[in-house]
This record gives structure tokens, C-alpha cells and sequence, in this order.
């Protein structure tokens, strides 16, 4: 103490600064690869900032542009995910990370927070300017509150396409950028070439008896087809030929990078690693330790007998039915494959141009009519307002649970049809979350660190499974026709308020109509005229014509019934 | 407007020039809509074909399908025909999901029932399979489907062995070879059994619906999608050494797939060099004159009205069109004999261009015709061309039912003693209504789910199609007969001059049902209206000559159904003695009427029910009116 008297205050205060910041921020990279079945190689990128301080004025490797987003919407707890492909749970189990196709977004705010909707539209609009995406489009009318949270926010996009504008600002947040150190491997030629791939930024408080740290998980997720990579018919992979190049530098700000690799695949298809790993956890997890250059290679023969999918305890399906453009439904399923009960909650979001009808909502078990355990719903509003239907079920064991529910399709308005309207229109993921023992999936993700994670033991984990996205045609006119309706409707509107005008305004008087000769009176004449002489000429009888025709002489007007003969009128008289 | 206000105006000179002659308009119009619908395969009326869809970029990459990587065509196909061999009647459903789990597709299959309608308890069961590619660039949102039926080597059709054989070996390329990445929609190879069957059971599984009568397909559940299908193309071919590739596109009820999918089949086979025909007719005028190419045209547009007129889709491909789904089939036809003849190889580069063009599609299809005839490959006539022919037809009908009733109105006009209160009398609106409720009802009565059933339970030792013909013969016959008995016995007291209001009710119902079919299945009311038009004009309000009547009992519909399997039996069969030639025209009738309520009951064609509801109805009331007590007017008399 008697030391730091005697500096300046200049040089105090970066001492200070130093002191507090190496003490109170940790950084490491982490990236987890596994095989899996029928050939592809899902690989997950950890980078993670844990800091204690919860103001975020001041940082070293949190980044500061989210950082002071954070600080000045009041955000406590932050998910965004830009996410391209679907994650078939059913053939590759459950992800780090489950995220919908498309941007999703989420976020909890400080519960003092006063004005909620305002701080969630500044949040997503300062987002989409730090990440280059669409988020600026999200408002009333696809975002939603959660039921039992105030404070809470969710919101997803599942039109938006996720590209290298996306990767590149993600990369910018993080401490050694993407020039040293396992980001370096994130190439977005490599990247987007991938079958399924995601970005996502999660931060949360991790709270230990009223003491809280920040936790910040940047998180990359791919999915390669070892088919498209390996240029052979094997099942081979390396680190080059996923990311297209190998790893030199490792980042000097990070407190420890470490590659692990899920070999657990080995047992079923035996498969060659050109490194032998540090370590072994559990077994089955291979442990790289990264300082300077390292290179990573399997060589995996194809199976001579196509393995069976190994199937998750859980897993969804969603589609529409029906056909037209009247009428459809909804059914989101649900696959238990456990042996016992799962308690899970759905989570709908249906946009506001699906109407639904809540009297046709239906949840089925194996075919049987099942009452759900608890169930909200919140209907939408047209243009503000989503249809929530939140439903707790559940589940029996080794069973298919439906849920379906019909809905109309609606005319929009024509400013309403995004471009390449006959495209369709995207409907969002639903949200299936449970609660499943631990040891029903080989990974769990839900510590800060990989390894913790890997090492990590308990009774319950809860998994938040995300379905597909899906397009609908909705009633879409052809842009090309306006101009037609609007010459058409012109016409008939001209048409009909000429003698609709007249009829309403002009008092009716009886008059002896004039007769003017027309075209067709021009037209009988000459015909008769034709007549006579082809009369004359054959000298055949004509038959008397049974048709009365009146000339407009003998026509005159009647107040009510209009023109009408002479001898009507005189009828009418007597 | 002044229509609408100027009661006047049907008694101005044009409307007495078309009363007084409407009988020789009404045969002039006929006769100019014939002409004109022959003159529609002619050169100047129809058009040059062209690509809407911009997006399709057909034919702008090169078909890259060979035979060097992996397991060539030849082994696909002799590993098939051998494991065919094997399964005289069935399909080798595992052999089939290995295969394409190997070729490491997402593999299912998918079960369905059929409980046969006209039989109680009669169950058919059938299974298809299909794989779906995953494709790298998308989240399973849309999709295109390839599909093949199965046919075992016991089928009366043509095998379609070789092109599931082409379809593995596409599925091969698309999934295995290493540069595939550009896939933006789902891949789904389906194997269909049980012809149609399969198909209408995997698309309504598919979409969650029931198309037919409840209860009649169980169409089971699908356990793998792959979103919203932008396409279908459907593959039969019949050989490896193929002579020309046939385009189908009659769907069911007469639904056509969207012309740019046609056009880009047609432009990709002339890529690939591979002949190319349109109901087996080769687009190509070269080497014929003028006149010839004309008559060709023609023929080819005629035989596409007569498929399409049935409603029965000639294809697996037409039953995609209702889930809005454009879809097409290629008929391989095999090359017999020697001289040139195109490989599998490249029929499989046909396939691969298309699927890489709908690969590019950003839109569904909704640019180019979805109405349209085609009297060649590459020449097509738009609606607004042959809607006028049939609007000749119909609107001759309704010459006749305004003449007839300006006839009546002028009459009958005021300044007749009582003439105000005798008219609403005078139409009988009574017992006209009783006869057109009355008629309906019959026809509701015969409507495929309700009569067939009943009479195949009724005459159950006997089978189906002769339960089902005498059940609806005898009810014509009874029908055709008791009428005239009724009305001329029973309704004496509603005696009068003539029964106008039934006769315009009866031609303005024909005329309107005719439109709203051909707004659906353009010749199917072009055909119906060319049949019951010419008869109906003939008739009167009243005093119909027996030949009327004569021709009116010709066109009951079950005549025409007779009239039309005695031609076709006829060509098919010319050398057969009267007696055998009759019986089998009369079976022949039978079975048509049993596949009719079957299609109707299992894909929804609505070809029976517009017989029974559109146009029985019509007929008999037609038939009442021949019959109807009228007091002969003394004026007439005397004359």
C-alpha cells in the first residue's frame, strides 16, 4: 500500500485498471468435434469471457460494443443465434445448441426495467447494426412475452439468411479477432459451405449466493458432410479439409485453448487419428492441448453395413396439412422414445396472418385424446399480435403425441407480400422444451466451459428443441394484374353510377318517348327489306311472326314499371 | 346500365331478328364453334411455346450424370432385375430400403390400406418407399420429387425397371459425387406400389388430408418430410435402348401441370438430343407439308382433349396437381428393331437439367399457362383462344332460353283478358320446381358413395360392374318409361299451353353446369356441350316431334356411356360377331361405370358425379317436359 502512495495518480489508475481487469476477466477458446453417424463431423466452437465486474463501462477482452449495448438497454440475459440449415435431431442427437433456421432472438431485461417493448426494440435494433442482420425487422407482430415472465422477450426470423456479412462482425467481438487462435479457422468461404451452420452470442449472470459473474459464450456450430469434403467415398475428415486450413497461432490472451474430440463412433466403425491426444476424459473424449502449430486428421473407412440411427430419447416433426388455399392445419409431433413419462412444454408462435381456430386444437397420444396438463393461450391480432399457445404435456412413455390445430388463410393487404411473394411465406419453429436424465444424451452444454461440461454429472437436463421451419402459400395475386382490375373496376363503377345517379336524384315524369332510328332499327328495315324480296322471289307464305314488336311510338313511360305500351296504359286508365 | 332499368329493350328490332330466328342462330353458332375448335391446331391460332419463369435457366449447365464414378447404370440395373426376378408379385420393399439407405438417402416407407368401397370387407395393403437427399443449402423447406412405380415382373403394364435403375443411379450422382453442394431443395426418390394407389396414398399421407370418401384409403403416417414439394417428375421408362421420351401432363379431373415444366422437359430432351414426343406424336414439322403438319396437329390436340376428357390422370404424376404441385411424366418407350436410339445416360441428363433448373426456382410455379391445349411439342393455344368455342355452345342454349321465354312473355302480353292474373298460373312455378327438385334429388341419390353400394349389396352374387350396371340400368330404364306415364296420366289438371319455365330452367341449368366443368376440365364440358347441345336446342316448350324425343333418349347419359364404349370396342376389337361384340360392349360399360365410382370414391374424380348430377338431371327434366299434358291452342289447330 505504502508503494502505490507513492506513484502518480495517473499511474495508479492503470495499475488499478490492470489489477482489476486480469483479475476479474477470463477468456478460452474451445472447440469440440464429433463424428457423427453416416458420415458427417459436427464441430463446436466455444469462445468464453467470464467477467465479475457488471458494469460494463470499462473492459479488456469483454467486447465493448455489446457490452454497452447491455449496459444501456438493461439487458440481463442475452441469446442471439444466425442460423442456416436444420439440426435433424433424429440422426445427430441434440446439438451444444439448439437454434431454429434463421435469426432467433431472446432476451431478459433488469426486473426494475420500466418500459419493456421500448428497450426490446432498441436492443434489436442495435443488435441488427453490430451483426448485420435482420433483427431491426422484429415488432409486435412476431415477438412475443413469456407467460410467466415480465421480463422476458423472444422473437425469431426464420426468413433470414445468414451469410459471411453475419460471420465477419461476430468475429470482430472477439478478443484476438480471427487472426490468431481457433477462430482463425473460421474462413467463411469454408464456413457457408457447411450443411448446417450457426452463430450465436449467449450471455447470462451465473449467480453463486448473491454473487454474480457475467458469463459470455460465443458459440459457432457446423455440421460438414464428410462426402463433400473428403473427395473420396470414405468418411474421412481433417481440420484442413473442414476449415481449410490448419492452426499455427494460438490466441496469447486466452487462459487455456483446448480441442476436444468425441470418439465415442469408434467402437461401432474404427477409425484412425493422425495426432495421439494430451489426455482422455471419460474414456471417449480425446483432449488436444493447443500451443503453437497443430493439425488434426481421421481417416474413417465407410461401414460395410449401414448402422442404424441412433435415436434421442426426444425428438419433434412439424408440418402443415391439407392442400388449397382455404383451409389447413398445424401438427407439431412429439416423439417419447423414453421408457418412462417426460414432462414437456410446447411453445407455438404462430404469425398473425395463420388465424387459428382454438376449438379445433386437438392433443392426441398414440392416437388416444389427451388433456393437456396446463394450457395458455393468447390469442393474435390481425398486423399486431402473434397467436401464443403455450401447452404443458405429458408425455407418455415410447409414445407420439400430436398436437394439431387448423387455421385459415388470409387475403393480406398487397404492400404486405414480401418480394417473390408466390415464394411463401415463412412460419417459425416451435419450441419444445423437457427435462431429460443426463445420462440419455452423451453431452450435456449447459456449464460455461466444454470441459466442465464434459466432466459434468447430475440427475436432469434440460433440452430446448427447436422444430423446422416451414413455407406456406398464402392467396397471392398476380402483381402483374392491378392494372387490368383497376381498368375493369373503373369501367363498371362509370357504368353504374350514371344510371344510379339518375334513378336516385331525377324525379320521374310521363313522357312520350321520341324515337330516334338506331342501328338496329336500320338493321330490321333492311332485313325486312331482304325479307320481302326473298318472299317475292320464292312466293312462299310467310308465317305470321308470333313476336309482338313495339314500335317506340306505341311505347310509353309508366312511373314504376318504366316503358310500357300505349294500350297498357290506356288498360291502366280504364 | 340501361339494361338493367328499360324494360323496353327486349322488344327493340335486334331482339326480334334473334327470336324470331333463333333456331338458325343457335345452329350457326354450333357450326362456328366446331370450325373454330379445328382451326385451333392451326398454325396462325396457336403459339410458339416460351419460358416465363426466367429463374428456370434451363439447359444453362452441363449434364454431367456418367457412368464412370460408382456403380454404373448396368449394375443397378441387373442387381434390380435380379432381385426382381426373385418376387413375382411383390416388391422387394427391403432390397429397396437398403439400397437406398446405401446410397445414404434419408430412408422410409410408408404403409397404407384399402378398404375396397364396393365390397365389405376387402382390405388391399400396400407399402412404398422413399429416401430424401437433405439438402446442403436449405432447411428442408421445399422439395422436389422423383418418383417411379414399381411394376413385379407379373404386371400387365410395361416394366419400369429401368427407370427406377436410372433413378439410383441419379440419387448416386447427386449424393455422392463430391461437388453436389448446390442442392437448395430436398430430394425425395419414391417408389410407389399399386400404381396410382401408392402415389394418391404417400401424397395424401404426405399432406395430411383425405382426398376420396372418408374411410375408403387409410393413407397410414409418414415419418419423414421434407416441406412444401415445388415439383414432381415422374419416370416410367420401359427399356434401356429408349426410342423416344413421351411427356404426359393429364392430370385428374383434367388438371394440367404448369406449361413452363412441359416446355422445359421438351427444351431439355432437345438438348440432350433425345426424341421427344407429346402423346406420341413428334413435335418436329420437318419433312411434312403444310397440310399434313396440320392434320398431325390436329389429331395430337384431339387425342390430348380425349385423355383429358376422361379425367382419369395418365400418369402417376397427375395426381400432384391437386396439392398444387406441377408434376409431369416421362414415358421412356423402347426402341425396337435397330437404327438410332437414345441411352438411359441420357434420358438420366434430361432428369438431372431438369432438377438443376427447379433447383433454381425461387418461386413456385406460377408464371406460365395453367390452361392450355397443346397440338404439338412446341406449340400451345391459350384459354382465351378455346374458351369462345365453348362459349358459341353455351351461349347458343342461352339464345334459345332467351328467345323462348321473350316468345312467351310476348305472348301472352298484356291487354289479354286477365292477362295480369292468370300468368304467375300460367307457368306452373309449382309443379315445374317439384319436377327440377325431383330430379336432383334422383341424381343426388345415384351419387357414386351412396347408390353403388347399396347395389352391390342388393345383387351381391353377381359381380360388381354387372351389380352396378343393371342397378343403374334398370333405374334409367324405369325412369325412361314410368315418365311419360306420369305426366301424361296423373297431370292432367296441370294442363297448359306450353311449360316455358321448365324449358328455360332446363337450358340454363345445362348451360351453366357446362361452363363451370369446362372451368375446370375444359374438354369435358367441350365434349359434353357437343353432345347435348344439338338435341337441346331441338327441343320445344311444347309439342315435340318424336324425333325429338328419339334423339333425346339417344343422349341419356347411359347411352352415351354405351354409344362411347361401343366405338372404342369397335376399334379395338373390329373382327368380333355381334353377339360377343355386344356383350363385351355392355361389360365394358359395367367395368368403366365400377372404375368411375371407384376413382371417384378413392381420388375424388368428379367425372361420374357430374354425370349423375349434372347432367341425369338435366335429361330427365328434359324428358318430363317431352311429356307434359298441354291444351293444344285452337288457333294452332286450325292451322
Amino acid at each position: 500500500m505504502v508503494l502505490v502512495y507513492k506513484m502518480s495518480t495517473k499511474s495508479l489508475w492503470l495499475l488499478f485498471i490492470f489489477i482489476g481487469s486480469s483479475y476479474s476477466e477470463t477468456y478460452s477458446e474451445e472447440l469440440f468435434i464429433k463424428p457423427l453417424a453416416t458420415g458427417y463431423v459436427y464441430s463446436f466452437f466455444q469462445f468464453t469471457v467470464i467477467r465479475e465486474d457488471d458494469s460494463f463501462k470499462h473492459s479488456t477482452l469483454f467486447p465493448h460494443s455489446l457490452g454497452d449495448i447491455i449496459d444501456r438497454f438493461h439487458v440481463a440475459e442475452l441469446n442471439v443465434d444466425l442460423t442456416s440449415g436444420l439440426w435433424k435431431h433424429k440422426s445427430w442427437g441434440y446439438p451444444a445448441v439448439d437454434a431454429p433456421s434463421g435469426a432467433e432472438i431472446s432476451a431478459r431485461f433488469h426486473n426494475d426495467t420500466q418500459d419493456i417493448d421500448k428497450h426490446w426494440y432498441g436492443l434489436t435494433n442495435a443488435l441488427s447494426g453490430l451483426l448485420c442482420t435482420s433483427l431491426n425487422f422484429i415488432n409486435s407482430a412476431n415477438s412475443y412475452e413469456s407467460s410467466a415472465d415480465r421480463v422476458y422477450r423472444y422473437s425469431n426470423l426464420p426468413r433470414e439468411n445468414v451469410c459471411t456479412e453475419n460471420l465477419t462482425p461476430w468475429k470482430k467481438l472477439l478478443p484476438c479477432d480471427s487472426t490468431r487462435g481457433l477462430s482463425s479457422l473460421l474462413n467463411s468461404g469454408r464456413v457457408h459451405n457447411a450443411n448446417y451452420h450457426s452463430l450465436g452470442i449467449h450471455f447470462r449472470p451465473l449467480c453463486n449466493a448473491g454473487k454474480c459473474k457475467y458469463e459470455l459464450r460465443q458459440t459457432v456450430s457446423l455440421v460438414y458432410d464428410s462426402i463433400f469434403i473428403s473427395f473420396n467415398n470414405n468418411y474421412d475428415w481433417s481440420l484442413r479439409k473442414m476449415f481449410g486450413t490448419g492452426l499455427f497461432k494460438t490466441c496469447p490472451l486466452a487462459d487455456y485453448s483446448k480441442i476436444y474430440l468425441d470418439t465415442s463412433s469408434n467402437s461401432s466403425v474404427p477409425y484412425l487419428i493422425s495426432q495421439e491426444p494430451d489426455y482422455v476424459l471419460k474414456n471417449n473424449i480425446a483432449v488436444y492441448n493447443l500451443n503453437g502449430i497443430f493439425h488434426l486428421s481421421a481417416i474413417v473407412p465407410r461401414p460395410k453395413i449401414v448402422v442404424s440411427e441412433l435415436r434421442p430419447l426426444l425428438y419433434t416433426d412439424r408440418f402443415i396439412t391439407g392442400f388449397g388455399q382455404e383451409y389447413g392445419g398445424l401438427v407439431t409431433r412429439i416423439y417419447n422414445d423414453h421408457k418412462s413419462a417426460i414432462i414437456a412444454t410446447v411453445i407455438e408462435n404462430i404469425p398473425w396472418f395463420l388465424p387459428i381456430y382454438y376449438h379445433t386444437l386437438k392433443v392426441t397420444s398414440n392416437g388416444i385424446r389427451v388433456i393437456p396438463k396446463a394450457l395458455i393461450y393468447k390469442p393474435g391480432k390481425g398486423r399486431v399480435r402473434i397467436y401464443y399457445l403455450e401447452i404443458v404435456l405429458e408425455l407418455a412413455p415410447r409414445s407420439v403425441t400430436e398436437i394439431s390445430v387448423q387455421f385459415d388463410y388470409v387475403f393480406l393487404k398487397w404492400q404486405e407480400y414480401p418480394p417473390d411473394a408466390n415464394h411463401g411465406f415463412y412460419i417459425g419453429s416451435a419450441i419444445v422444451k423437457a427435462t431429460i436424465p443426463r445420462n440419455a444424451t452423451s453431452l450435456t452444454f449447459d456449464k460455461s466451459l466444454i470441459i466442465d461440461n464434459l466432466n459434468s454429472t447430475g440427475d436432469d437436463y434440460l433440452i430446448c428443441l427447436k422444430t423446422e421451419n416451414f413455407i406456406i402459400t398464402l392467396p397471392t395475386p398476380d402483381f402483374s394484374m392491378p392494372y387490368n382490375v383497376i381498368c375493369l373496376a373503373c369501367t363498371v363503377v362509370a357504368l353504374a353510377f350514371g344510371p344510379i345517379h339518375n334513378i336516385t336524384t331525377k324525379r320521374l315524369k310521363l313522357t312520350t318517348a321520341k324515337y330516334v332510328p338506331g342501328l338496329a332499327s336500320v338493321a330490321q328495315k333492311l332485313y325486312v327489306l331482304m325479307e320481302t324480296i326473298f318472299m317475292l322471289k320464292t312466293k312462299k307464305t310467310g308465317k305470321p311472326t308470333p313476336v309482338k314488336v313495339f314500335t317506340p311510338e306505341e311505347l310509353s313511360y309508366h312511373p314504376t314499371l318504366g316503358h310500357v305500351s300505349e294500350e297498357f296504359m290506356k288498360n291502366k286508365g280504364n | 346500365m340501361g339494361l338493367l332499368t328499360d324494360p323496353s329493350v327486349g322488344h327493340g328490332a335486334l331482339t326480334s331478328i334473334f327470336v324470331r330466328h333463333h333456331n338458325r342462330f343457335c345452329i350457326v353458332m354450333y357450326i362456328v364453334s366446331v370450325a373454330l375448335f379445328c382451326m385451333l391446331a392451326h398454325y396462325s391460332l396457336s403459339s410458339q411455346t416460351y419460358f416465363s419463369e426466367n429463374a428456370l435457366l434451363p439447359g444453362l449447365v452441363k449434364g454431367q450424370l456418367n457412368d464412370n464414378t460408382g456403380s454404373s447404370f448396368r449394375d443397378h440395373y441387373r442387381e434390380l432385375n435380379a432381385e426382381a426376378e426373385h418376387f413375382e408379385t411383390e416388391t422387394p420393399h427391403s432390397y429397396l430400403i437398403s439400397k437406398f439407405k446405401n446410397l445414404r438417402l434419408e430412408t422410409y416407407s410408408h404403409n397404407f390400406t384399402l378398404n375396397y368401397p364396393l365390397k365389405k370387407n376387402t382390405k388391399y395393403t400396400g407399402r412404398n418407399v422413399y429416401g430424401i437427399l437433405r439438402a446442403p443449402r436449405s432447411a428442408s423447406i421445399e422439395s422436389i420429387v422423383l418418383s417411379v412405380p414399381y411394376r413385379a415382373p407379373s404386371s400387365v403394364f410395361p416394366s419400369t425397371l429401368p427407370g427406377l435403375a436410372v433413378m439410383f443411379q441419379i440419387a448416386q450422382f447427386f449424393r455422392r459425387m463430391y461437388n453436389q453442394i448446390y442442392w437448395a431443395k430436398d430430394i425425395i426418390f419414391l417408389v410407389t406400389e399399386h400404381e396410382q394407389l401408392g402415389m394418391q396414398a404417400w401424397l395424401e399421407a404426405y399432406h395430411g388430408t383425405s382426398c376420396g370418401s372418408p374411410g375408403v384409403l387409410d393413407s397410414g403416417k409418414l415419418s419423414g418430410r421434407a416441406g412444401a414439394i415445388q415439383a414432381a417428375i415422374n419416370l416410367e421408362i420401359h427399356s434401356e435402348k429408349i426410342d423416344h421420351i413421351d411427356v404426359k401432363l393429364s392430370g385428374l379431373n383434367g388438371q394440367l401441370p404448369n406449361l413452363d415444366l412441359v416446355n422445359l422437359a421438351h427444351r431439355l430432351c432437345n438438348k440432350e438430343s433425345v426424341k421427344h414426343t407429346f402423346n406420341n406424336v413428334d413435335g418436329g414439322a420437318i419433312g411434312r407439308n403444310k397440310v399434313n403438319s396440320y392434320y398431325t396437329n390436329l389429331s395430337t390436340m384431339l387425342s390430348m382433349v380425349m385423355t383429358q376428357a376422361t379425367g382419369v390422370p395418365d400418369g402417376n404424376h397427375g395426381l400432384f396437381h391437386r396439392f398444387g404441385i406441377e408434376a409431369i411424366t416421362l414415358e421412356g418407350h423402347e426402341k425396337e428393331g435397330r437404327g438410332i436410339y437414345s441411352s438411359v445416360l441420357q434420358v438420366g441428363r434430361v432428369i438431372e437439367g431438369m432438377f438443376r433448373s427447379l433447383n433454381n426456382l425461387l418461386e413456385r410455379f406460377h408464371q406460365s399457362f395453367f390452361f392450355y391445349l397443346l397440338p404439338s411439342t412446341d406449340r400451345y393455344v391459350s384459354i382465351g383462344l378455346y374458351m369462345p368455342c365453348l362459349v358459341l355452345l353455351v351461349g347458343a342454349l342461352f339464345l334459345k332460353a332467351f328467345s323462348t321465354w321473350i316468345q312467351h312473355s310476348t305472348e301472352h302480353k298484356p291487354g289479354d283478358s286477365s292477362a295480369e292474373t292468370t300468368i304467375p298460373e300460367h307457368l306452373n312455378v309449382g309443379m315445374v320446381s317439384v319436377i327440377t327438385l325431383g330430379s336432383h334429388v334422383v341424381g343426388l341419390l345415384l351419387l357414386p358413395n351412396l347408390a353403388p353400394a347399396y347395389f352391390t349389396h342388393f345383387w351381391n352374387y353377381m359381380p360388381t360392374h354387372r351389380a352396378l350396371l343393371l342397378g343403374y340400368g334398370s333405374l334409367s330404364l324405369t325412369i325412361v318409361c314410368i315418365l311419360p306415364i306420369i305426366m301424361k296420366k296423373c297431370l292432367n289438371s296441370f294442363k297448359s299451353s306450353n311449360w316455358v319455365l321448365l324449358h328455360v330452367i332446363c337450358l340454363l341449368e345445362l348451360g351453366i353446369g357446362l361452363l363451370c366443368v369446362s372451368m375446370h376440365n375444359f374438354s369435358l364440358g367441350y365434349l359434353t356441350a357437343l353432345v347435348y347441345v344439338l338435341p337441346a336446342i331441338c327441343t320445344k316448350s311444347s309439342q315435340n316431334s318424336l324425333i325429338v324425343k328419339f334423339l333425346w333418349l339417344l343422349v341419356h347419359p347411359m347411352c352415351s356411356l354405351f354409344w362411347i364404349t361401343a366405338y372404342i370396342t369397335y376399334t379395338a376389337y373390329p373382327e368380333l360377331p355381334i353377339t360377343d361384340y355386344l356383350t363385351k360392349v355392355l361389360e365394358a360399360s359395367g367395368q368403366w361405370m365400377v372404375l368411375s365410382t371407384v376413382d371417384n370414391m378413392i381420388y375424388g374424380n368428379w367425372a361420374f358425379t357430374v354425370g349423375v348430377l349434372l347432367l341425369l338431371p338435366v335429361w330427365t327434366a328434359f324428358w318430363c317436359l317431352m311429356f307434359l299434358p298441354t291444351i293444344v291452342s285452337k288457333k294452332m289447330k286450325t292451322e
